[in-house]
């Protein structure tokens, strides 16, 4: 009676851990980036993303294939720079590393982990915000990412060498996960 | 034996839950293979690509004199060079529409290129096919009536990109020009000139690396042709510069569109006798 009483005690512990997740695949993804005498902005809106506050655990991936900066011409040519036939994703996963109250309003939130496009992955610490809503969690942060860390070449003949300093941002409402039906 | 089960899938559920990466699932599967050529034309002719819906490409051609002329005109380079500015505009993703002018015969042409069929990753599509038609409309001062005027091509490009490296089309075509001549060579021979040409444009585009690719452009008649009518024959480089695709190339034809390209090149590359030439492309959002 008490092996059951125990395995109970597990299976609701185990629960309650999977209803407190969160999870978004219409996040959205932005960079800036520099060329000389102009400034574009990519973005796409199938940021996919999950949030696991008993654990801590973030992961995000993003389809690098469904990138907009609204010139057909220059998509294609950043995909081939990125590889996506062959690297299709960017994706970071790690950990809150910061107190978070889901009770509360907006709060900052820190995260640390591994960030991984081109192949090539390095340490990364992020720092946004965190906003409990009715529906679920709001989440926006924002870091630079450098082009060389990753081993990315954009075509710099000319004069139409990029920045290698990316400018990002993510946002997205992640829904708890029994309601995102993902 | 029943708890030690219970246990186990508890703490699976909870392990799982602390540890595992979602699975990443691509967000289009079926998605459309990489560009096959790096602009609307492989060099004389046009690709099977096509412009993505607001973009606006501007093309400036040039093909010079034949580097056979010699050192005393610079190969070719002080020869009589045709050149065409071009703009097209994707009004869709899959189709465009241009014009442009060519400084020779000063023909102003108007095209339309639809792209029908896309090769996808997944393999459910294995070609690429497109149709391309364009109307030149010649205007040196002749006298001649504007349906004398007109010259007209088609095409059907079939593409496929074989690997990350190799692009090949194949390009059944057809040009009309509605008036031809016949005129008597200096030796007496008299020369006939056809009004319609079928052709088989092959061309390919071999990447080297994400800056520089190969290309191979033929252009054979297939059936009559006009009597001093040499099959096209182009190898040229693209160079990628993000923003830019410059192609430079060694060519058998001075025209530069292609109903005039299959009917009316009367140069032989393999007999030495092609020119410097070269392409820019330059694409806005509009």
């Amino acid at each position: 009676m008490r092996a059951y009483l125990i395995a109970a005690v597990l299976l609701a512990l185990a629960i309650p851990v999977r209803g407190q997740a969160y999870m978004t695949d219409s996040g959205r993804a932005e960079f800036d980036s520099r060329v000389p005498l102009h400034t574009f902005t990519g973005t796409s809106d199938v940021l996919v993303g999950r949030i696991s506050l008993p654990d801590s655990t973030v992961d995000f991936y993003l389809d690098l294939e469904t990138l907009d900066t609204g010139i057909g011409k220059r998509d294609k040519d950043m995909k081939k720079t990125l590889e996506t036939d062959t690297y299709p994703f960017a994706e970071f996963f790690g950990k809150l590393v910061s107190p978070f109250d889901p009770a509360g309003g907006t709060q900052p939130a820190v995260v640390r982990g591994t960030f991984t496009i081109h192949g090539h992955s390095q340490a990364l610490e992020v720092t946004g915000t965190l906003e409990p809503t009715d529906d679920g969690l709001r989440l926006q942060a924002a870091w630079e990412l450098n082009l060389d860390d990753y081993e990315i070449k954009p075509p710099k003949l000319l004069v139409m060498k990029v920045d290698p300093v990316q400018q990002m941002r993510i946002s997205a409402l992640l829904l708890p996960e029994s309601e995102s039906g993902t | 034996m029943r708890f030690s089960l219970l246990a186990i899938v508890a703490v699976a559920l909870t392990w799982t839950d602390a540890t595992a990466q979602m699975s990443r699932q691509r967000a289009e599967p079926n998605r459309p293979v990489a560009e096959l050529f790096w602009a609307p034309t492989v060099i004389g002719t046009a690709s099977v690509t096509n412009l993505s819906a607001g973009d606006l490409n501007y093309t400036i051609k040039h093909a010079f004199g034949l580097v056979s002329s010699g050192v005393e005109n610079l190969y070719g380079l002080d020869g009589a060079a045709n050149i065409r500015f071009g703009i097209d505009y994707g009004v869709t993703d899959w189709l465009s529409l241009g014009f442009g002018r060519s400084r020779f015969d000063k023909v102003y042409d108007f095209r339309a290129k639809a792209n029908i069929l896309r090769q996808t990753v997944s393999g459910s599509s294995p070609v690429e096919v497109a149709v391309m038609g364009d109307a030149g409309i010649t205007t040196v001062k002749s006298g001649f009536e504007l349906p004398d005027r007109m010259s007209y091509a088609g095409m059907v490009m079939f593409g496929r990109r074989f690997s990350d490296k190799l692009a090949v089309q194949v390009s059944p075509m057809v040009s009309h020009i509605n008036t031809v001549f016949i005129e008597r060579a200096s030796d007496g021979t008299v020369l006939r000139e056809e009004n319609t040409h079928f052709g088989v444009a092959l061309a390919a585009n071999l990447k080297l690396n994400e800056l520089f690719a190969v290309l191979l452009e033929y252009v054979p008649v297939v059936g009559d042709r006009s009597d001093g009518t040499v099959d096209a024959f182009s190898v040229g480089l693209d160079i990628e510069t993000g923003g830019h695709v410059f192609q430079l190339f060694f060519t058998s034809s001075d025209w530069l569109i292609e109903q005039h390209m299959l009917a009316r090149n009367n140069d032989d590359f393999f007999a030495g006798d092609f020119r410097w030439g070269f392409n820019v492309n330059r694409v806005f959002a509009f």
